[in-house]
């Protein structure tokens, strides 16, 4: 290659390669371990339940109900407390997302650059309004499958997206 | 000093991004369509809890509100997993680039 042509391309590559780039969170272990203990106490719960309950066994439940959605809660503000760099680039994913058919999410109101913190905060109302309709008129049938594959929809999203933050290492 | 080889690098950049986009769409594919048969799942157990009565008035719009939120967080976790994907190729890219650079020049420059 001529010298001048050989300059050139190193001058531009140099240009493209300024530098590594970093666009979601870093993975935090303690995120992920608190997620998996999070996970089996929820899934320990609704094991508990078997096919239904009524509401004169509640109390047997409070203490898991409360434990459960401190734990959530508390998960949710670690998740929120990470520095998110290029959160612009997030926004830019999700202008892709949309052009491709997947949902409308530039007029989500609750689009953030913390997916998984809104996950779990999801998991946790539904835990909590689970509680709610425990205590009240106990649950069964396709009202506990809906609360307990709905936690499991909220986890899944939480999990996968903080595992998916080890990058090379999944 | 070696001289820099275009298309021996472009295969290097192509070989990178494969490398990161087919491991890391697997997991995307695998992880869109568990949640895509889960949240169909769900709106099965919400249709049959309020046709069996187990969905009773207090929560069957909550179970609505949450069909419409779960999809949205789906997307929203997407979104942010195709962040990764693109940061991901992004470096792979960026590391390939400056081996070459290293090699040509003879220097040890370090990623920055």
């Amino acid at each position: 290659m001529k010298t001048p042509a050989r300059k050139i391309l190193l001058a531009a590559l140099l240009l493209v390669a300024a530098c590594t780039t970093q666009l979601a969170p870093a993975y935090d272990q303690a995120i992920v371990s608190g997620l998996a203990s999070a996970n089996q106490d929820v899934q320990t719960l609704f094991a508990s339940l078997g096919t239904g309950v009524g509401k004169e066994t509640y109390g047997t439940r409070v203490e898991s109900y409360t434990h459960i959605i401190g734990e959530l809660n508390a998960l949710e503000i670690q998740a929120k407390s990470r520095p998110v760099p290029g959160s612009d680039s997030l926004a830019e994913a999700n202008k892709v997302l949309s052009a491709n058919g997947i949902g409308q999410l530039t007029n989500d109101p609750q689009f953030t650059s913390f997916p998984s913190a809104r996950a779990i905060h999801d998991i946790s109302v539904t835990i909590s309004t689970m509680r709610d309709a425990d205590q009240g008129s106990g649950i069964h049938g396709d009202e506990l499958k809906a609360f307990q594959n709905q936690a499991s929809i909220f986890l899944t999203q939480a999990i996968t997206y903080e595992n998916f933050l080890k990058r090379g290492e999944k | 000093m070696p001289a820099l080889d275009p298309q021996a690098l472009v295969i290097a950049l192509q070989a990178a991004a494969t490398n990161v986009v087919k491991t890391d769409v697997s997991v995307l594919q695998g992880f869109s369509q568990q949640q895509l048969n889960a949240i169909a799942q769900q709106s099965a157990f919400v249709a049959g809890g309020i046709a069996d009565g187990s969905i009773a008035d207090d929560t069957r719009d909550y179970f609505l509100n949450s069909l419409v939120e779960m999809a949205k967080s789906f997307a929203n976790i997407l979104a942010g997993l195709a962040a990764v994907v693109i940061e991901q190729v992004w470096n792979a890219l960026v590391g390939v680039i400056w081996d070459t650079i290293n090699q040509v020049t003879g220097l040890a420059l370090v990623v920055p």
